[in-house]
């Protein structure tokens, strides 16, 4: 039987169908049953369409005010709580006031509940106007919806409309409800269906090259795109736009006029890549940049469209000479453990063959929150017979799964992270990393180093009370332990 | 009122949008009170992001693992209402993790579609009647009236009012904590010791919160509140609540069964201390141990110590009311001027305890109640503040005025150990004096052991975030 039902989840039988182990290569046959309506009451992990949105898409523009049309909470949650560092420059040359800006400030409605009674589109026009009195110096309102505005049935786009010709700024919302779909995932798309339709097409570039390409997924969690975009310079390509991490809202209006669109993050912004290509004609290529194989592959294939062959190889040869001896290192230090991807989406495909290929680990199982097929079928497909491809996991089945599997390291959220080590197993933010960036020749020796040192946390050989006084009794994390005596 | 032109004054006008709050929502508060309950689960009736955003502060705050279950409710169900997800969810959970109390909190969107929790849950147990159910109580927290404060304070209305029976006195005081950090419970916990006292602990982290590694199999709940002593409360000497806003509970014990309620204040500092052992020690008519004389000295010997360092430092304090309140009482017992005071919440009684602390300490802090940290900022720009106490997200205002921030409160995601900040009691207020003080030490003296006098460049290391792919 190539599906897996936990002892946990027995009371629970639907989740068999989510938890496949893997038994063929045919990618059309079997994978997890995934992107369906969660089970009540299973400990889900997935967040909502709004997060999605704003907490995924949109929370990485630099230069907009972010108006959370919700009660407090939905605005609370969604304050300061993703790792996307912006600076303060703009590409006409200009300064943006604050820094991370998009990471300090929340604007909300506070709605009430006279508001739920009565509606709260008053309410979201005085907000935009003093969002525009107090911030004056942002360069678009984004507006949001949320559970309860979308149930109230507040018309934001006919708020924003209205408000966007009385402040004479772009005012655009999202209506991206937390009950629409089934994971954040409907999110990202609602993020890339509104940002295609509202602002491509809308300015045009301060100046063009003939080496554009428009940098789509890519968020700058700590800093990922910073580094990326010293790779592209060096080649000599030019990031006219990046969708959406450190940018501005400007720039996505002028995307159209890349030659190129190059997709990071495939599940959240694939979307906008092929609209564009659809309506303006930029090609777009899927993109994988984790690792020193993925980075320097891709690098290629991106430089290859420009005829900056000679420069990409450069950049490469520079970049491995760096990282190439202390990444054997670490090789040494990590081959044979034993891994278990458990990350919100792509990165349980991005990650598991160049663990693997480059740093000796095997993976035991890879998970997703929010995947649709066609990311499960890599996931199967990069990974040996035998593994896990799990849908939806909740803590009760990865305790379980430490507790069945031989695993040395998870790779997961701050949700698990605190679990796995109640139960003596070091584990790594993959979401939001810890010592990042984690992308790119740098990135990668970043997170061999950080697994490295969370395997090898000396922690772990003296976790056992010693009764006696005899040093060599100290067997905790098996081959650690062994390591440490020879 | 004085106070009351300035907070006007600071308001900017700004009356219909919040930037930067310092409230949470309604469940969060029911969430909070709910981890201190042995072998229980909470259970959101709503969407699922609510209850994810909630585990992930909650969790990053702590450090330790957090549970909150939701009923997952998506577009078709939210047109047909929610009786079939929250039916599923009692199931699923029922079987799956058998607690002995469920407790089901509603969210905006189900009190926005009017589902009758009570009756879902009656015709669940219905439905069940030769299965061994949780006990499960229904808790109704809309987040568009009020704030996680409100949503505390009916969490624990809820549980004693669904489970308490009157029986035999039982000799024992109920403590209504509010939300506190586990080290703040167990110094509680620890007074109540001393007095020879038993207590009712509503609710009580301390172990929950702050788990050892065990590398064993992690179930729910094996510490914390018992639902045998939510039963019990009826028969108890009396209530202490050591938030004033979260005595609901205590009022309802009181009118119903005659149980006598103490309204505050959160003994923190000097006299609050003061005040709570006087009304345990009424309640149960004894005598102060000696031991708790000495601790008291020793608050006063650090205070006395300290004040040359931090007698004229201008204070900004944020955070939970009860909370706010006491820090401004206990930093002007020290010789701090609190400047501005800001608490998320609109609450009377907020207004009134600064009111009455002004009054005594002779201070005049811009107050903000139903104020947000956009507002509290554009106050210390005006009024000035050398520290600011409060949780993470105050670092980039303390950053931006070059002031130190002295994390307290929640969430802080941005240090270790939010779990061990310790403030309550003596004991507590040793550890607060001496670390407030060494933290202005830090920043305003030199290592030879001067005051700074000129402007110097101060790094305060930036905010780093641990978060979720959400
Ligand atoms: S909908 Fe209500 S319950 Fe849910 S996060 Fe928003 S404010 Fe809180
Ligand atoms: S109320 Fe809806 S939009 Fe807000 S956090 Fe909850 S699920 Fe998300």
């Amino acid at each position: 039987m190539p599906y897996k039902l936990f002892d946990v989840s027995k009371p629970i039988p639907e989740r068999k169908e989510h938890t496949y182990v893997k038994h063929c290569n045919d990618p059309e046959d079997c994978i997890p049953k995934c992107n369906s309506k969660t089970i009540p009451g299973s400990m889900t992990e997935r967040g909502c369409a709004f997060a999605g949105a704003k907490g995924v898409i949109t929370g990485a523009i630099k230069d907009v005010a972010h108006v959370v049309h919700s009660p407090i909470g939905c605005t609370m949650y969604g304050y300061g709580s993703k790792r996307y560092p912006t600076t303060t420059e703009l590409p006409d040359g200009s300064e943006f006031p604050v820094k991370d800006f998009n990471i300090k400030y929340i604007i909300g409605t506070d709605l009430q509940e006279s508001d739920v009674v009565f509606g709260g589109m008053k309410k979201l026009r005085q907000a935009v106007r003093e969002t525009n009195k107090e911030f004056p110096f942002v360069n678009a309102i984004y507006l949001y919806a949320t559970c309860t505005t979308g149930l109230i049935g507040d018309d934001m786009d006919a708020a924003a409309k209205e408000m966007e010709e009385e402040i004479g700024k772009p005012v655009i919302a999202f209506n991206a409800p937390g009950f629409a779909g089934s994971t954040q995932s409907k999110g990202h798309q609602i993020g890339n269906d509104t940002l295609f339709a509202k602002i491509v097409g809308t300015t045009e570039p301060p100046a063009t090259t003939p080496y554009d390409i428009n940098f789509i997924g890519e968020y700058n969690i700590d800093g990922d795109l910073w580094l990326l975009k010293e790779y592209f310079n060096e080649i000599g390509i030019n990031i006219l736009s990046t969708f959406t991490g450190d940018c501005c809202h400007n720039e996505l209006g002028w995307m159209h006029r890349a030659k190129l669109s190059v997709v990071r993050c495939q599940r959240s912004s694939t979307y906008i890549a092929k609209m564009i290509e659809e309506k303006y004609g930029v090609p777009y290529i899927k993109t994988d940049f984790f690792s020193t194989e993925y980075c320097a592959e891709n690098l290629r294939t991106v430089a290859k469209f420009f005829g900056l062959e000679d420069k990409a190889e450069e950049v490469i040869a520079k970049r491995m000479a760096k990282v190439g001896p202390e990444l054997d290192f670490y090789r040494e230090k990590l081959t044979g453990k034993k891994v278990f991807i458990f990350s919100g989406g792509p990165k349980s495909y991005h990650l598991s063959i160049p663990l693997h290929n480059e740093l000796g680990l095997e993976t035991t199982g890879v998970s997703s929150m929010f995947e649709h097929e066609d990311g499960f079928e890599k996931m199967k497909d990069r990974v040996k017979e035998g593994a896990l491809v799990i849908d939806d996991p909740n803590t009760l089945e990865l305790e379980e799964l430490i507790e069945d599997y031989d695993i040395d390291l998870i790779l997961g959220g701050v949700k698990e992270k605190y679990l796995v080590h109640k139960l003596g197993i070091p584990s790594l933010l993959i979401h939001s990393y810890e010592n990042g960036p984690y992308m790119g020749f740098e990135g990668f020796l970043n997170l061999a180093r950080d697994m490295y040192s969370a395997i090898y946390n000396p922690v772990w050989n003296i976790l056992e009370f010693q009764e006696t006084e005899d040093p060599d009794v100290a067997d905790v994390t098996g081959e650690a332990a062994e390591e440490v005596e020879k | 009122m004085h106070h009351d032109k300035k907070v006007t004054e600071i308001h900017h006008d700004k009356k219909f949008s919040v930037v930067n709050p310092s409230k949470m929502c309604q469940p969060m508060g029911a969430v909070q009170a709910l981890l201190g309950l042995k072998n229980s689960m909470p259970l959101i009736h709503g969407s699922q992001g609510c209850s994810t955003y909630m585990r992930f502060q909650l969790t990053r705050h702590f450090r330790e693992p957090i549970e909150v279950a939701s009923t997952s409710m998506n577009e078709k169900t939210v047109i047909y209402g929610g009786e079939y997800n929250l039916m599923k969810a009692l199931k699923n959970i029922t079987e799956k993790q058998s607690p002995s109390i469920i407790a089901v909190a509603s969210s905006c969107l189900t009190e926005t579609i009017g589902d009758d929790m009570a009756g879902i849950i009656r015709k669940f147990e219905d439905a069940n009647p030769d299965k061994e159910l949780p006990v499960i109580v229904p808790i109704s927290t809309p987040s568009y009236t009020e704030s996680h404060v409100e949503g505390y304070n009916r969490t624990i209305k809820a549980l004693v009012e669904n489970l308490t029976t009157l029986t035999a006195p039982n000799g024992k005081v109920n403590i209504i904590t509010g939300f506190l950090s586990p080290a703040d419970v167990g110094e509680v916990k620890e007074i109540l010791n001393d007095l020879n006292l038993e207590g009712i602990i509503l609710t009580d982290t301390s172990e929950n919160l702050d788990a050892p590694l065990s590398e064993s199999a992690l179930n729910l709940y094996d510490g914390g509140t018992t639902v045998g002593q939510l039963e019990d409360t009826a028969n108890s000497l009396g209530t202490i609540a050591l938030s004033k806003h979260a005595d609901s509970a205590g009022e309802f014990l009181e009118k119903k069964f005659g149980i006598k309620l103490i309204s505050g204040p959160l003994p923190l500092g000097l006299e609050n201390t003061d005040s709570f052992i006087r009304s345990a020690c009424q309640l149960a008519d004894l005598e102060i141990p000696e031991n708790i004389e000495k601790d008291r000295g020793r608050l006063m010997d650090a205070m006395v110590d300290a004040h040359s360092y931090n007698y004229h430092r201008k204070m900004a304090i944020f955070g939970d009311p009860d909370f706010v309140s006491s820090m401004t009482r206990f930093t002007s017992e020290m010789g701090m001027i609190p400047t501005v005071v800001c608490t998320g919440a609109k609450s009377k009684r907020f207004t009134e305890d600064i009111e009455t602390i002004s009054k005594e300490k002779e201070c005049s802090p811009v107050t903000l109640a139903g104020g947000d940290l956009y507002d509290m900022h554009e106050a210390i720009k005006k009024v000035g503040a050398d520290i600011l106490i409060g949780n993470s997200y105050g670092a980039s205002i303390a950053d931006e005025e070059n002031i130190p921030l002295f994390r307290a409160g929640f969430p802080i995601f941005d240090r270790l150990g939010a779990q061990r900040i310790s403030t309550l009691g003596y004991r507590g207020g040793i550890d607060f004096v001496d670390r407030l003080t060494n933290t202005i030490l830090d920043f305003y003296y030199d290592e030879a052991g001067y005051e700074i006098v000129e402007e110097e460049d101060m790094i305060i290391e930036d905010q780093k975030f641990a978060e979720e792919e959400i």
